[in-house]
């Protein structure tokens, strides 16, 4: 049954929503992957139906290597949906990853949102949260089968500054 | 270019019904509701309205059914999926579809009972909803309000500009001071900077429960004719000089894939609707700049060019915004504290500064006659309003634009 339940959530990851379906698929296998144009071998992060450079519909899953920096993140003191309560206050992160940063425009990226997590797949302690910290994927399993691609704060120094909002 | 139908077009009729929270009616009889009180508001019968327009998140009234009610042949309507920035675009599509000569006189509507059925913070049924699609993205991470979806770009301006909590919290002060002289608010009492940074936070660091509007069961109603026709009506016309929208970043950008990411869909829309409106800046007297949250604001006023990148901040602090100031913003109060009603009140109050009737404490406003002290509990009609400007939001990534003149 592609009917994953999570955190009180029901997640319909099924075969004919192609455009996430593989992404999923293919973090069972802990792989992160994005795609990628058949046509003009761009890479895209939110997966689409077609490459919005050059409108091809031709692609296929191309495996990235999970390394990134935070580019924008929210901590949630205040959990909307009910499964989430008992992690509150939990890191969510817009994740840049290594590939394609800052092409084909100046401000382009591979974004992807997750949240970032300790090493026993918890909440990340929010005074360890900044932009420009180096991150790494990391695979949550659960014992229904669903896995989800989330980050973790990697030993890299940071390219550049470092950011938080202070006395956060 | 400059637009062929500017002031052809005139918005005859405003109504809505009581901003409550907990209307305990229907989303069909709050709308019938505010539909009777802008009808009545023009001069007109409810069988003179031949098109409707509304627009909903699966959480209302759809025009079909309300047509029953109201006696009416309807020669046009469409019930749109959408949010915010919808009731700027949907003013544009009821000068189309007059313009096209399918139907002559077009009431807009937005009905929800936002905060005793169907939240758009997202908590109760919603909360509960299936996932799939790219919602896949997001959801399972705990991301499932509009505050929460929009953080990114919040965050990144904050770090980018060296936003501050306390800068955000001056756009609330602002707009509670308008909503003291507003009877209708829901929220009246004025606040404090310290009221709004220590109120608790719902998503750091850019907002705590303040700086985030206030869910509400109500309907709004804006009715939308040609000059020519409004002449014969009851009320003052307002003349629709521009609209655009909704617009989005290139590429849609739902999930910030482009950027810059702290700048937003304004910045594509603000240039064509001061070109098809033929003015500028300088002409505008009161701007409605949508209000879902304190940033939603001062982004906006970067992205149309009230001010620079970086500087809405600044634009907020220099009181340019207030009542009695140069450019006062958001006088009802706006979603922050008159009611969140998805865009429709910020229009509606800048109908009524135009006509110089705005609802307020006045003894005498009935008649257009204003006292202009806008201290607490007083006036809030703008002096000598010729043109505003509202700013709708849908997300980053999507908003609207409308300039009215008198």
């Amino acid at each position: 049954m592609p009917v994953y339940e999570y955190k009180d959530l029901l997640l319909n990851i099924i075969e004919q929503d192609s455009e996430y379906f593989g992404y999923f698929e293919a973090a069972k296998e802990h792989k992160l992957v994005v795609k990628k144009c058949l046509d003009c071998d761009l890479l895209r992060g939110e997966p689409g139906a077609s490459c919005p450079w050059c409108s091809s519909m031709r692609s296929e899953w191309h495996e990235v290597s999970g390394k990134g920096t935070i580019y924008s993140y929210q901590i949630i003191p205040h959990a909307i949906l009910p499964g989430f309560r008992d992690w509150t206050p939990y890191p969510v992160v817009l994740v840049e990853l290594d590939e394609q940063s800052g092409k084909p425009l100046e401000h382009d990226g591979l974004r992807i949102t997750a949240n970032l997590l300790d090493e026993n797949m918890n909440p990340e302690h929010e005074e360890n949260v900044a932009i420009g910290k180096r991150v790494n994927v990391v695979f949550q399993d659960m014992e229904n089968g669903l896995t989800l691609p989330q980050f973790t704060l990697s030993d890299e120094e940071p390219a550049g500054a470092i950011w938080r909002y202070p006395n956060t | 270019m400059e637009s062929a139908l500017k002031d052809k077009y005139s918005i005859v009729g405003i109504g809505e019904t009581d901003y409550t929270r907990g209307s305990g009616r229907s989303t069909r009889a709050l709308a019938i509701e505010a539909i009777r009180n802008a009808v009545t508001d023009a001069g007109l019968k409810m069988q003179d309205i031949d098109g409707m327009l509304s627009y909903h998140g699966g959480d209302s009234v759809n025009s079909s059914t309300l047509a029953y009610d109201m006696g009416a042949q309807l020669n046009f309507y469409m019930d749109c999926s959408g949010g915010g920035s919808s009731t700027e675009a949907l003013i544009g599509l009821a000068i189309g579809a007059i313009e096209a000569g399918m139907c002559e006189t077009v009431a807009i509507f937005r009905s929800m009972n936002g905060y005793s059925q169907v939240r758009i913070g997202g908590t109760g049924s919603r909360a509960s909803t299936p996932v799939s699609g790219p919602g896949l993205m997001t959801r399972p991470y705990g991301l499932a309000s509009a505050v929460q979806s929009f953080a990114f770009s919040f965050t990144r301006h904050m770090m980018e500009y060296g936003v501050t909590s306390e800068d955000l919290a001056r756009v609330k002060v602002a707009h509670s001071n308008h909503a003291s002289n507003n009877p209708k608010a829901l929220m009246k009492q004025r606040v404090t900077v310290d009221d709004v940074v220590n109120s608790r936070w719902i998503v750091r660091p850019c907002a705590h429960l303040l700086d985030c509007c206030l869910e509400t069961d109500n309907a709004t109603c804006i009715i939308v004719t040609s000059a020519e026709r409004a002449k014969d009506l009851k009320q003052q016309p307002v003349y629709i000089r521009a609209v655009q929208g909704r617009g989005t970043k290139p590429g849609g950008d739902f999930h910030y894939q482009h950027g810059p990411i702290s700048r937003v869909a304004g910045h594509y829309v603000g240039p064509r609707i001061f070109d098809l409106a033929d003015l500028s800046h300088d002409d505008i007297d009161v701007t409605g700049c949508y209000d879902a949250f304190t940033y939603t604001v001062v982004l906006q006023f970067e992205a149309y060019g009230f001010c620079e990148e970086g500087e809405g901040k600044d634009y907020i602090k220099s009181g340019i915004v207030n009542l009695g100031d140069k450019r006062p913003n958001n006088t009802s109060g706006g979603h922050l504290c008159e009611a969140y009603t998805h865009g429709m009140n910020m229009v509606i109050e800048n109908t009524r500064q135009l006509r110089g009737m705005v609802d307020d404490y006045c003894p005498d406003w009935q008649n257009g006659n204003h006292t202009y002290d806008y201290s607490e509990g007083g006036c809030r009609q703008v002096r000598n309003v010729n043109t505003t400007m509202n700013m709708g939001w849908a997300s980053p990534a999507t908003g609207s634009a409308l300039i009215l003149r008198r």
